[in-house]
């Protein structure tokens, strides 16, 4: 059993860079069930997260609430869907921590993000199997994952945070951010901005900037095409062309 | 007198009411209180709010530690050192009805938090989500959650009563005349004459508490040593904090500005340069 186990460790941890062998004009697999689930977890849970989120964040967005049954609802299971994605984020980036490490040939790819935005003609260096514009995304979200998973903590439970310390005499508050919990907002908030805008970008490049990705994230396959043109590096790993 | 609108939590229309009626206050002159919690049975009385929890004596006369979800109304007894002396104060807390509240500015549910014409600030129950923003926005410390209803609740001024021309429960119990009860111009005025007759006996520092941090209080008090409020247990420089300022002004102008702001760049990318087509093989 346990050489067994053992072994199949090591296989994961190539995982990221495993896809099956594909012949010539074949399609090539690029998620599997399990990243396809993990995504679609961490998908779903941050559109819960985003729509209360709104209708908690400002007055004109508050009719969303009525949409996720009525505002105690939204304020109840906003939490608990942040628990969720934090998990469902957590297992993603053990997975592919890897595929997701930023490596020397991701800095030289940053000084062509203009070129890459811009569709360019100087040549853009061939990626692996996420590109530096989405391993930089990716971490700025799990950044704002666990930042909003911390202040959201301290708006969960207010009472149970204070500067002093718990069990003191409750003291009249001195003016500004003396409460634990106005901290804890002005954290969430910033970072719910950084994370709505990282999945503005993210929306948008996966739905309408590069076809063939949603269908990578849904059927888990891609055209060989697809992947000589977006991932070049990984494209070629796969095939077991030699770099 | 009828309650007319003035604020709404979390409503970004015009919410105020077409008729003008005086703004009510509060008198609590520190000097005359005798600390019978009188005002806090009436209180407990007229709101019906039985208070099932007791404490340990903690060598204090104090009735709680603090107010409670249903203990709206406490006389803090405090001693303190002045001039070589202890002095033993007793000062009635409660909401502070601000002209400027924290809790109304901070709340996301609208029209849980009112604001009435009159002044009184007042929280809708039915309409509260429990997210207790507003336990945060108070400078204070007033609103309280209850464990039992999840919902915020603090001082009404007895908006119920003023609404038909009653004064708040406290203010008819109390025996002494320490409370009063009136418009908030009337009020002003008695305070100060308060704080004259005060000066004369020797208290120099004698003043009228209304803190301007929150733009003035419903709820105001004439202390005795009114250089040091912290003796009385009140904040000596409250006002709206600056993380609820920056929260509910700027910061969402800024971020909806941002946030539309990438939206509409993605469209404008899309028109300009299109999708990336996959490479046809050579």
């Amino acid at each position: 059993m346990k050489p067994k186990r053992r072994r199949k460790r090591v296989t994961k941890s190539v995982a990221c860079e495993l896809a099956s062998h594909a012949p010539e004009g074949a399609e090539i697999q690029r998620y599997n069930l399990r990243e396809r689930l993990i995504h679609w977890t961490v998908a779903t849970s941050f559109l819960y997260l985003l729509l209360s989120g709104l209708a908690l964040y400002s007055p004109r967005l508050y009719w969303i609430s009525s949409l996720l049954g009525g505002g105690t609802n939204t304020r109840i299971w906003h939490p608990y869907a942040g628990v969720v994605f934090f998990l469902a984020v957590s297992i993603m980036t053990v997975n592919w921590r890897r595929c997701l490490w930023l490596y020397p040939e991701d800095w030289e790819w940053m000084r062509y993000t203009w070129s890459y935005i811009t569709h360019g003609e100087e040549g853009v260096p061939e990626s692996g199997r996420f590109n530096a514009g989405q391993k930089t995304l990716f971490w700025m979200q799990a950044l704002s994952g666990l930042a909003l998973l911390l202040s959201g903590v301290v708006l969960w439970f207010p009472d149970k945070f204070s500067w002093e310390g718990l069990g003191t005499e409750p003291q009249p508050y001195s003016p500004g951010a003396s409460s634990p919990g106005l901290a804890g907002i002005l954290t969430h908030e910033v970072f719910a901005i950084v994370s709505m805008g990282c999945i503005t970008v993210h929306l948008y490049m996966g739905l309408f900037a590069t076809p063939g990705a949603l269908r990578a994230m849904v059927e888990g396959k891609v055209t060989e095409a697809w992947a000589r043109t977006h991932h070049a590096r990984w494209y070629k790993r796969v095939m077991g062309i030699s770099l | 007198m009828p309650l007319e609108l003035k604020a709404l939590s979390a409503t970004n229309y015009p919410t105020r009411g077409i008729r003008e009626t005086p703004r009510v206050c509060k008198l609590i002159d520190v000097s005359t209180c005798i600390g019978c919690k009188a005002c806090e049975v009436a209180c407990q009385e007229w709101n019906d709010t039985p208070v099932a929890e007791t404490y340990p004596y903690t060598g204090s006369y104090q009735t709680m530690p603090d107010l409670a979800h249903n203990f709206w109304n406490l006389i803090k007894f405090r001693e303190a050192e002045r001039d070589g002396n202890l002095h033993w104060t007793m000062a009635k807390y409660q909401c502070m009805h601000c002209e400027d509240p924290g809790c109304l500015r901070a709340c996301p549910a609208p029209g849980a938090i009112v604001q009435y014409t009159n002044g009184i600030v007042d929280f809708v129950q039915e309409n509260c989500i429990g997210c207790q923003f507003c336990i945060m926005g108070c400078p204070f410390n007033v609103p309280k959650l209850s464990p039992r209803s999840q919902k915020v609740y603090k001082c009404t001024l007895c908006s119920d009563r003023v609404a038909v021309g009653l004064e708040p429960a406290c203010i008819k119990a109390c025996p002494t005349g320490c409370l009063q009860f009136g418009t908030k111009r009337q009020m002003l005025e008695r305070a100060l004459k308060r704080v004259k007759q005060l000066r004369a006996q020797g208290f120099s520092q004698a003043s009228v508490y209304n803190p301007p941090g929150v733009s003035g209080t419903h709820a105001i008090y004439v202390l005795p040593f009114g250089n040091r409020p912290e003796d009385y247990g009140l904040p000596r420089d409250p006002s709206v904090p600056w993380v609820v300022s920056l929260w509910k002004g700027p910061m969402k102008t800024v971020g909806s500005a941002l946030l539309l702001g990438g939206v509409l760049a993605a469209g404008l990318h899309y028109l300009k340069f299109g999708p990336q087509r996959v490479e046809r093989k050579d």
